[in-house]
This record gives C-alpha cells, structure tokens and sequence, in this order.
C-alpha cells in the first residue's frame, strides 16, 4: 500500500500536468472576427468668408480683415458718422462662412456702446443689419439646401429704412433691420445641411455677407463701440 | 487492490485525455497576430489580445468621425497571424453598413487593405517557388492611397465596398514548419489589416459592421 501511495504521489502531478498543460494549449481555429463602429456627431462651424469692405466712409478703415476660412474676428473703424461725412451712408460688408453637417441656425448678439448722454448718441437701432445673398456653391456643398433669412437684406435700401416723420432721425424700419432687434441672440439664418461627405480641408461651405450700416446725421458727439457675436448651432 | 486499480484507471484516461488533445485534427489556424493599434481617434478604441496564440477577436471603434476629429485619418492595424501545413487562402465577409442616407457613412468610406507580410518567428515556412498573394485591390495601405474624389469625398484603393460575400483576400502556399495542431509562438505568418476612415461632414449617426476573416485550403501551389 504504501508502494501504491508513492506511485500516486510520483505519477498523478506528471498526469495532470499533462492534462492542463494540453487543455490551455490553444487550439486552432478557422475564422476570426473583426467588429468595426465609429459615431459622427452634428457639427458646425462658422468663418470668415473673406475680407471686409468698407465704403462711404470718412477716415477709419478695417483695422483687422478678414481671411477666408479663417476664424471670424474682424476689426472695423467705420470713421466718421457726423454730418461731415457726407455720404449716404457707411457700409461694412462682412463675408461669413458657415459649413455643416446638419441643419443649422445662425443667430447673432449685438451690443452697442456710446460715450454720449443724451438720446441723441448712437444707439443700437441706429446701426443698420442685415444678411444678403445666400450662396450655396463649390464642390462638396449641398446645393439643393433652401435657406432661411431671418432679416431684411441690405439695410440700406429704400425699402428698409427711412426719415421719421416726426423727429427728422434717419430710421432702419424693416424686421430686424437693425441692432436692437439683436440685443440677445436672435435667428438671423436657418437652413439644412450644408456640407455633403468630405473632409473639413474642404474650403467650400455656405457664404453670406453680413450688412453693417449707419447713416451719417447729427448725432451726439463722442465714440461708440459696436461688438456683435454670430454664433452657429445644430439643433 | 480495488483503490489500485482504479487509480491506474484514472491515471490512465487523464494520459490519454492529454495525448488526445495534441492529436492533430486540423491544419488550417487564424489567431491574433498581436496587439492592434489606432491613430488619429478622437473617443477612438481598438481592442484584442496581443498573444499570438488567442483567437482574433478584434473590437474597433473609430470614435468621432466628422470634422469634430481635426485628424486627417483614423488608422487601425490589426495584425493576423495565418498558420498551415498546406497552401491556403484567406476569406473576409463583411455585413453591417447599410446607411440609406448617401451621405451618411457608407461601407466605401472605410478604407481597407492588407499589408506587411512576415514571419511569426522561426517555425514560420519560407517557400520559394510560391509567394503569398494578396488579391487585387486589396494590396495597399488606405491611410496612405486615399484620394478626394470628384464629388469632395475621400474614396480608397480599396474598401468595404469591395467586399461581396466571401471575398478572396490572400493566398499562398505552406505557412508553417512543423504539424502541430497547436498554436505555437513561432509558427506561421503574420499580416496586417489596416483599417482607414476620414474624417468628413458625414451625416450625424453611427455605423458599425463585422468583419469574418476565414482560413481554408488553398490553390495547390508549390512551396
């Protein structure tokens, strides 16, 4: 019995490290799987479409232009808006790019800032606004989208503004036709998607000038400061 | 003498339990090659066993893909190892990507090709009268043959879109030295498979598909 005992002992560990050793061998085998996923997420995105133009200015200028496809941050210095400009009135004309992959809504904050006391300072409904021509063009952009345009165009025709009858002051009359009507941000465009499947280096998208406008009167002496924000959002 | 007999009896059907399992039963293998990588992934992931001797079992995710990636691709490679004591070809199957919406990621946008062909260490065979054939188009690396096609859009060499039911992928003649049944460390081939997509204004979703790489005997080529 004892022989027995130390057979088992001797021969029972060199079995089963047979048996493991065997089991976690890997055996083979004749397919494989690959799983494959990936997420796109809305995205938008908002440019400069190009550089400013300024006209019927007198004196100022751009201080900082803008760069197509770059990030939109523009400078302008409209000059002056007394009576001694005598033209009609000072036009900025901002391009801005706007690429999607959804639906997507343009709104726009402005603030404006005189350092005038009286009503007769610039005030934000004296600033003319408004978006112009859509254009949806350029390899990769979907040109079957129809957009909205929540203003009225170019401020500065006959049909958005005119003289107030009663205080001689030079108003932008048309919706949204002007600053105060962007005190918080409000839809300025709308529209669907804008980019079809390519990549971002893609420099096509949307393009749309913003309209920037003041009519030169007697207003109070002093400087004003204009910021306005665009922002872009998928809904 | 009862407890002796039946312990030479236990002993007995362990051992031949155990030579049982290193019996050859077949000769055809496909396994991971190894650990997989990604690149350029926002959100990204890529899992599956780095041993050589684990069943490919290969979890991609790509992460985000629109232009909220500012990476020029998303790159995986996943290595495969092949083993046989007989020429063989290699099969993949895809199903999955079904997207309605053209402009929604389509199978044609995951880039797809095989590439760097090498020896899983000394036991793998080199034949010289044979070579391994990657069939046509697949023989590329997407990440670097991508091009913009007409329409803007990213196309590849080859893709998915390439892929119709079991599709011929790789062939050629023996791949290992030795007869075993087992994975071994050293005993076959490896290739890569090398997975792209772009990030691009595709339409906001998900998309997703499984690939079936399968080994069987091949075209009687000479080693």
């Amino acid at each position: 019995m004892p022989r027995l005992t130390s057979l088992i002992i001797r021969i029972f560990p060199l079995a089963i490290l047979l048996f493991v050793s065997a089991a976690i061998c890997a055996a083979q085998a004749t397919s494989g799987t690959v799983s494959l996923s990936a997420t796109v997420s809305k995205f938008v995105e908002i440019s400069s479409g190009g550089p400013v133009t300024l006209t019927g200015n007198s004196g100022g200028g751009v201080t900082t232009d803008g760069v197509n496809n770059s990030p939109l941050a523009v400078s302008i210095n409209l000059g002056e808006l007394g009576p001694a400009n005598t033209n009609s009135f000072v036009t900025a004309l901002v391009p801005l790019k706007v690429r999607s992959n959804a639906g997507y809504v343009l709104s726009m904050s402005a603030t404006v800032t005189s350092s005038g006391s009286t009503t007769n300072r610039i005030g934000a409904a004296d600033v003319g606004f408004g978006l112009g021509t859509v254009s949806r063009s350029g390899t990769g952009v979907n040109t079957a989208g129809s957009d909205t345009n929540a203003t009225s165009g170019d401020p500065t025709l006959a049909a958005n503004g005119s003289i107030n009858g009663t205080t001689g002051r030079y108003e932008f009359t048309a919706v949204r036709s002007n600053l105060s009507a962007f005190s918080s941000a409000t839809t300025a465009l709308s529209g669907p998607f804008i980019m079809n499947a390519v990549p971002r280096s893609n420099g096509n998208g949307l393009t749309v000038p913003a309209y920037f406008a003041v009519k030169p009167q007697f207003f109070e002496n002093g400087t004003t400061t204009v910021s306005v924000t665009f922002t872009v959002t998928a809904p | 003498m009862r407890l002796r007999h039946f312990t030479y009896a236990v002993l007995t059907a362990l051992i031949l339990l155990g030579v049982a399992q290193t019996t050859p039963a077949q000769a055809l293998d496909i396994s991971s090659g190894g650990q997989p990588t990604i690149t350029g992934a926002v959100n990204g992931s890529v899992t599956g066993s780095i041993s050589v001797t684990s069943d490919l079992v290969v979890t991609i995710n790509f992460g985000e893909v629109s232009p909220l990636n500012p990476n020029s691709v998303v790159k995986v490679t996943v290595p495969i190892a092949l083993r046989s004591n007989q020429p063989y070809q290699v099969t993949v199957s895809a199903t999955g990507i079904n997207n309605a919406n053209p402009q929604a990621l389509q199978s044609s946008d995951i880039g797809f090709g095989l590439q760097n062909p090498r020896l899983l260490g000394g036991a793998g065979k080199i034949c010289t009268q044979s070579t391994h054939i990657v069939q046509a188009p697949f023989d590329n690396d997407p990440a670097n043959s991508a091009t913009v096609g007409a329409s803007g859009r990213v196309t590849y060499p080859s893709s998915l879109a390439n892929l119709s039911g079991s599709t011929l992928l790789l062939s050629g003649p023996i791949l290992s030295k030795n007869n075993s049944s087992k994975r071994q460390l050293s005993d076959g081939w490896i290739f890569d498979a090398i997975f792209t997509i772009t990030p691009q204004f595709f339409v906001a979703g998900a998309g997703s598909a499984t690939l079936v790489f399968s080994i069987a005997p091949g075209p009687n080529v000479p080693c």
